[in-house]
């Protein structure tokens, strides 16, 4: 696609979200107090101004792609499936999720999937400039990410994740990586950078350090808002910038403030599956009787430091650890419990996501080996013609019975 | 001291009444209809009048069911999973495993030796399976729901209905009527087919003791030989297993009062 064409397109683009966003829809009320979030939603906001600019390059990325290499490139990362969620809780998602049915795409789809191709069909997304994809842990998000790139002929650039960490594999995604560099290099008309590269991985560490130590805050400390901020900066996935290193700061210097006045908030619980949004009623209804704290921030692989010397080999490594992998998951998930003092299960199954139907009957194992009660509820976080929510609450407050 | 338990469903609404020494004094069971918070006036005022006792000798309130935060005079509300898991428990001690099956929804429970839930499983994403589907169904082949037990066992044909939602059953079996094909046989299918869901829970949450059967479609006699066929077990039906859930929340009340 001309440049020139695609400035225009984003023009129409922005007006298009603006005016979505001020119609009237599911606009919710954001409840976190936390200045991290506050930060991050500034950051948020001024990212996606920019993306919507003339001259901004713009790589539509899924879900835990490393990101570094995408700011090395002076480029934005437009996380297609976060930036939908993100934007679900502002506009009229139910026009999104109609748009798709209209395009002939099944309801039995996850939304997570669904949401992005709605926006894309509303033509609220800026055109990307390239797309670029990995093929774990959703694979579902990776063929929507090779569409994308269709729909605006972008190029797309796509990495496949070997399953076990050893020499060959990590060679073999390192030099996918290396490739990958050179070819947005070409396609962005510029140099490839060492510096820029080295930076990002500076900034992704420094960010990653503090991200850590609110970890192990979290590990033996009831910390209200902190596991859901630290949902929100694994999903923005902003590594490699300055700015997440600030976000990630503040949300670790409020973890210690916390743990001043810490207050007990009921048996803990870990929500493993897709989050909905921070004042979904769900959420609420079961913050008043157990402390929740997600899964996915608290993996393995987000705890990674990058070589600085040899960074392309650790982001190999670190991609592979984001496999689904269901022996790697198992070790991970027992080691999560037994740091954090978790004591249920809630298994979020959304519909449509054959990813944590695939893994269901390992965190099924995993509770029962370690005594722990679960509830396991087939539910749609984002599109309400999906879910009900009395009968998901039923089942959950038996659950919080059962928790007691 | 009288404490009373109230479960608020989605077709009926149903009451007990017991006393300290876990006597159920009274029952009774009204239709829900469009208002569920007069559903649980009307049945409360019912299950006191048949006791002679008045509110004020009541200790005591737990509601329960889908419309048991709807219920001003409650003093506690719990899922009926958990009230469920206690009625069977003080019916019979032995019982480990509980297949309740109501106007919406199927669950199986496994409870412990005190009565306690240790994990449970429902449908989900429809309620096929469940009371109204068998109201549906009973209707579409224009016989009562009370013969529905009576009729399958007349059934000599094997048949399979093969839809797995409420409405398109309903579809199939006008179509089967209308080919001619025994009631009998479609009742048993019906039965069947709601046997078959009900042994997906079941394995869902593992059978580890006698089973029990709780929920309105205990009465059908049907559903519960099929049940029996396809576990080749003997299932324990409670008395009255459609109060079964109000039984276990007036026994809540009397350890909470």
């Amino acid at each position: 696609m001309q440049p020139e064409t695609i400035q225009q397109q984003r023009g129409t683009q922005y007006e298009n979200l603006l005016r979505l966003l001020g119609e009237p829809g599911s606009a919710t009320e954001n409840v976190s107090a936390l200045k991290a979030t506050r930060m991050r939603s500034i950051l948020n906001c001024y990212r996606l101004a920019e993306a919507y600019k003339k001259g901004t390059k713009v790589a539509y990325v899924s879900e835990q792609f490393p990101t570094e290499i995408v700011f090395a490139m002076g480029a934005i990362p437009w996380n297609i499936e976060s930036m939908a969620i993100m934007l679900a809780q502002s506009v009229d998602v139910n026009r999104i999720f109609q748009m798709t049915q209209e395009h002939e795409l099944s309801r039995d789809i996850c939304s997570f999937l669904r949401g992005p191709f709605g926006m894309m069909l509303a033509e609220c997304y800026p055109s990307p400039d390239i797309v670029l994809t990995n093929d774990q842990p959703c694979e579902g998000l990776s063929k929507m990410m090779f569409m994308s790139g269709k729909r605006y002929t972008a190029p797309v650039l796509g990495l496949h994740s070997p399953n076990s960490v050893d020499d060959d594999s990590l060679n073999y995604l390192v030099k996918q990586l290396e490739q990958m560099l050179l070819r947005i290099a070409h396609e962005f008309g510029v140099e490839l950078n060492g510096d820029s590269l080295r930076a990002a991985v500076d900034y992704s560490n420094q960010a990653r350090a503090y991200y850590c130590k609110t970890l192990s805050l979290l590990e033996t400390h009831r910390l209200p808002g902190v596991s859901r901020e630290l949902q929100e900066i694994f999903g923005m996935n902003y590594f490699g910038t300055k700015e997440n290193v600030q976000v990630c700061k503040v949300l670790y210097e409020e973890a210690v403030e916390l743990v001043q006045g810490e207050q007990n908030s009921g048996k803990r619980v870990l929500w493993i599956g897709q989050v909905p949004e921070e004042s979904h009623e769900l959420l609420r209804h079961m913050r008043e009787a157990v402390d929740i704290i997600f899964w996915a921030p608290l993996w393995e692989a987000n705890s990674v430091m990058l070589d600085e010397a040899q960074p392309l080999r650790s982001i190999a490594e670190r991609a592979i650890l984001y496999h689904w992998s269901a022996g790697r998951m198992e070790k991970d998930i027992l080691r999560i419990c037994d740091a954090y003092g978790i004591e249920g299960f809630l298994i979020a199954n959304v519909w449509g996501c054959r990813n944590m139907v695939g893994i269901s009957p390992m965190l099924r194992d995993v509770a029962t080996s370690r005594k722990l009660k679960y509830l396991t509820v087939n539910l749609d976080l984002v599109d309400r013609n999906n879910y009900a929510f009395n009968h998901v609450k039923n089942r959950v407050d038996a659950f919080l019975e059962l928790m007691q | 001291m009288i404490t009373a338990g109230i479960d608020v469903g989605s077709l009926s609404t149903k009451s007990a009444l017991i006393n300290d020494a876990n006597e159920v004094i009274a029952f009774d069971v009204v239709l829900t209809g469009g208002v569920n918070r007069a559903a649980a006036e009307t049945t409360y005022d019912n299950v006191l009048a048949k006791a002679g006792l008045t509110r004020s000798d009541i200790s005591y309130v737990v509601t329960t069911g889908y419309g048991r935060e709807n219920v001003s005079f409650a003093d506690k509300h719990v899922s009926e999973i958990t009230c469920h898991g206690i009625g069977m428990h003080i019916m019979n001690p032995e019982i480990r495993t509980i297949i309740e099956i109501g106007g919406q929804d199927s669950k199986a429970i496994r409870i412990d030796e005190a009565g306690r839930v240790e994990h449970f499983a429902m449908n989900d994403k429809c309620a096929a399976g469940c009371g109204r589907f068998l109201e549906v169904t009973a209707k579409a082949m224009g016989i009562d729901l009370k013969e529905l037990g009576p009729v399958s066992a007349q059934s000599q044909n094997i048949l399979r209905i093969s839809s797995t939602c409420t409405v398109f059953a309903e579809t199939e079996i006008v179509s089967l009527v209308a080919e001619g094909t025994p009631i009998p046989d479609i009742v048993k299918a019906v039965h069947k087919s709601i046997a078959t869901r009900a042994m997906s829970l079941l394995r869902q949450v593992g059978m580890t003791g006698p089973l029990g059967m709780s929920g309105g479609v205990a009465l059908n006699s049907g559903v519960v030989r099929s049940l029996e066929e396809s576990l080749n077990t003997k299932i324990f039906i409670a008395d009255n297993p459609q109060v079964r859930g109000a039984i276990g929340a007036a026994y809540i009340g009397q350890r909470a009062a």
